[in-house]
C-alpha cells in the first residue's frame, strides 16, 4: 500500500532564507509521526505547506496517491487533511458547538446530522459539557482540545497536530496524549510537530528529526534520541562526542 | 442540548410572527400621517439594517458604502419604468439582481483586502458610484427622476391618497430579511460567515471556501437592499443621486444593527426601532435647521453604545453564559 502522505524534495524559500531544503518524507496509514527538531528548523514552515498554507518553492506533495502540490487549504480539507494550530484559532464569537460544526459541515450538508456529527466529536474528546460555552471563554487547554475537536469533525484521514501538547500542565500533557492515542486508535493517520520530547518519544511510532531545513534523522523514537546527529542538533557537539 | 437549540429558534420564529402581526394592525389605531410616515421609515430601515447585517454583521465584512446597492436598486427601477415602462414590480427584481451582480463584480477585487482596507474602499465605491449618477445625463444626472404619477394603483406600485400599501410593503420588506436571516443562521452559510468573520484561516483549514462566503453574502446582502431601495423610489416618488446614494443610507443600515447588536437576530429590527423615530423626530421638530441634529443623535448613541454596550443593546437580555460551571 502507497504511503498516505509523502513529500518530494520539497524546498521552501523565503526571500534568501531556506526554511525547508530537499526534504522528502512520508507517513503511512495509521501511524504516529512526531517532526520535532530545535528551534527554526523548519518544523513549522513544512508543516503549512502539507497543510496547503503556501505551496513550495520547489518539490511536490503527494496525499492518498494524488499530487496536491498545488491545491487550496480549503480543497485539501475536503480530501481529508485536518489540522491545528500552534497559535489557537478558535472563532471567538461562536459557542463550543457553532465552533465544530463549522467543521462537521466538510462532510455533512444537513444541519441536523452536522450538529449530531459535532456532539458525537465533543463527546469523544472531552468537551461535551463545554458544548454551550463561548470559545473565549474556554481555558487555554480546552481551546487546545476544541482544535482537535473541530479538526476531528472534518473526519479527516490525516490529522496535523500543531505542538498541541505544548505549554500544558503534566496531567493536562497526560490527558492530550491519551486522545492522540484514542485519534490513532479510530483509524486516523498522526503527523505530529512537537517541542517536548519527553512526552512524544513515548507517543509516536516513528520520529523525523528537521535540522536547520533538512531530514536530519527518521526512525524508532529509541533510536533517534540515541543518534549522536540529533543530540549534537539539540545540545551541540561537545555532548555528542560522549554518546 | 439539541432540543434547546430547537426551541430557541421556534421562539424566535413566534416572536416574529407576534410582532408582525402587531405591527400589521397598528394602522388601525394609527390614522395620523406622520406617524405612518415614521413607522414606514422605520420598517424600511430595520429590513435594510437587517440585509446589511448579513454581509457586515455575520460574515463580518463591513461595508459603509450599501448605499451604492439602495441607489441601484431605485435607479433600476425608475429608469425600466420612466423609459421602458416596464412596472416597478419587475424593476424591483431587475434592481436586486444587478445590484447582487455588481456587488460581486465589486466584492471580486474587494475581498482581498482585510478590515479597514475593505471598509475604506466600500466608501470610495459609493462615492463612485454617486458621483457616476451626478454625470449621467440619461439618469436623470443631479436633475433625478420625477416618477410619472398614473393615480392609484397596485400594478404600478404608487399611492396618492393613502399610505398603507407602502406600510404592509415596508414590513414585508422587514419581515423577509429577517426570515432570511434566521433561515440563513441555521445553514451551511449561515456558520460559514461567521466562521470567515471570526478567523478566516482557521475557517479554510476547515473546509470553507472563505472566498464564495463572502461572495454570497454580498449578494443576498445586496439584493435585499435593492428591493429597499426600489421601495423608497416609488414610496417618495422623486429620486436623485443625493436623495437615494447619499453618504447617510450607508450610516443609517449600518448604524441600527450596531445599536441593537451586529451580526444578531434581533439587533438590527431593536436599533431601527428606536434610532429611525428618534431621527425623525428630532427632523420633524427642528424642520430644516434640524439637518445636522439626526447626525448629533448618531454620534452620541455611537459613543454611548461603544463605551457601555460593545455588544448592542441586545446583550442587556442575553443571560450572560455561566463560564466556570460545567453543564
Amino acid at each position: 500500500m502507497t504511503a498516505l502522505l509523502e513529500t518530494r524534495g520539497v524546498w521552501q524559500r523565503f526571500g534568501g532564507l531556506v526554511a525547508n531544503s530537499d526534504v522528502s518524507i512520508s507517513v503511512g496509514r495509521g501511524e504516529i509521526v512526531g517532526l520535532i527538531g530545535p528551534n527554526g528548523a523548519g518544523k513549522s514552515t513544512l508543516f503549512n505547506l502539507i497543510a496547503g498554507v503556501l505551496p513550495p518553492t520547489q518539490g511536490s506533495i503527494l496525499f492518498d496517491g494524488e499530487d496536491v502540490t498545488h491545491m487550496p487549504a480549503a480543497e485539501r480539507c475536503q480530501r481529508g487533511v485536518g489540522r491545528t494550530f500552534q497559535v489557537v484559532k478558535s472563532f471567538e464569537t461562536m459557542t463550543v458547538i457553532d465552533n465544530v460544526i463549522v467543521g462537521a459541515l466538510v462532510r455533512n450538508t444537513v444541519m441536523r446530522e452536522a450538529r449530531r456529527k459535532a456532539h458525537e466529536v465533543l463527546e469523544f474528546t472531552g468537551l461535551a459539557a463545554r458544548a454551550d460555552v463561548l470559545a473565549s471563554d474556554l481555558v487555554p487547554a480546552e481551546k487546545r482540545r476544541l482544535e482537535v475537536a473541530r479538526a476531528l469533525a472534518t473526519e479527516p484521514k490525516l490529522l496535523l497536530l500543531d505542538e498541541v501538547l505544548t505549554g500544558l500542565t503534566p496531567t493536562e500533557a497526560q490527558t492530550g496524549v491519551a486522545l492522540v492515542r484514542k485519534v490513532r486508535d479510530a483509524g486516523i493517520t498522526v503527523l505530529m510537530v512537537e517541542h517536548v520530547m519527553e512526552i512524544v518519544m513515548p507517543l509516536v511510532d516513528r520520529a523525523i528529526v528537521l535540522d536547520l531545513g533538512k531530514v536530519l534523522v527518521e526512525g524508532k523514537p529509541a533510536d533517534v534520541v540515541r543518534d549522536p546527529k540529533v543530540i549534537s542538533a539539540y545540545l551541540g557537539d561537545r555532548h555528542a562526542v560522549g554518546a | 442540548m439539541d432540543k434547546d437549540f430547537a426551541a430557541r429558534r421556534r421562539r424566535d420564529l413566534i416572536i416574529a410572527a407576534v410582532l408582525a402581526v402587531i405591527a400589521a394592525l397598528t394602522p388601525l389605531f394609527v390614522k395620523d400621517v406622520v406617524v405612518q410616515n415614521i413607522l414606514i421609515l422605520t420598517l424600511m430601515y430595520a429590513g435594510l439594517s437587517q440585509s446589511w447585517n448579513i454581509l457586515s454583521g455575520y460574515c463580518g465584512q463591513i461595508s459603509l458604502g450599501h448605499a451604492l446597492y439602495f441607489g441601484l436598486g431605485a435607479y433600476t427601477t425608475e429608469l425600466l419604468f420612466t423609459k421602458f415602462g416596464v412596472l416597478p414590480w419587475f424593476g424591483m427584481l431587475a434592481g436586486g439582481v444587478v445590484s447582487a451582480l455588481i456587488a460581486m463584480g465589486l466584492g471580486y477585487p474587494f475581498f482581498r483586502l482585510r478590515g479597514h482596507y475593505f471598509v475604506i474602499a466600500t466608501i470610495v465605491i459609493a462615492e463612485i458610484g454617486l458621483l457616476l449618477f451626478h454625470n449621467w445625463e440619461w439618469a436623470g444626472a443631479a436633475m433625478g427622476i420625477t416618477i410619472p404619477i398614473r393615480g392609484d394603483s397596485w400594478l404600478k406600485f404608487q399611492f396618492l391618497r393613502t399610505k398603507l400599501p407602502y406600510f404592509y410593503f415596508a414590513l414585508a420588506l422587514c419581515c423577509l430579511a429577517w426570515f432570511v436571516t434566521w433561515w440563513l443562521e441555521n445553514s451551511k452559510w449561515g456558520f460559514w460567515w461567521r466562521a470567515v468573520k471570526d478567523n478566516p484561516d482557521a475557517a479554510e483549514s476547515l473546509g470553507v471556501d472563505v472566498f464564495n462566503s463572502k461572495m454570497g453574502a454580498a449578494a443576498v446582502s445586496a439584493f435585499l437592499v435593492a428591493v429597499g431601495g426600489s421601495f423608497y423610489a416609488q414610496f417618495v416618488s422623486y429620486i436623485d443621486p443625493e436623495s437615494v446614494m447619499g453618504f447617510q443610507f450607508s450610516l443609517l443600515m449600518a448604524l441600527p444593527a450596531v445599536l441593537g447588536g451586529i451580526g444578531t437576530l434581533w439587533g438590527p429590527v431593536l436599533g431601527a426601532a428606536i434610532l429611525i423615530p428618534l431621527t425623525e423626530l428630532t427632523r420633524f421638530k427642528f424642520g430644516g435647521s434640524g439637518r445636522g441634529v439626526d447626525l448629533i443623535v448618531y454620534g452620541t448613541l455611537i459613543v454611548l453604545i461603544s463605551l457601555a454596550l460593545p455588544r448592542g443593546l441586545l446583550s442587556l437580555f442575553s443571560r450572560p453564559k455561566k463560564t466556570g460551571a460545567a453543564r
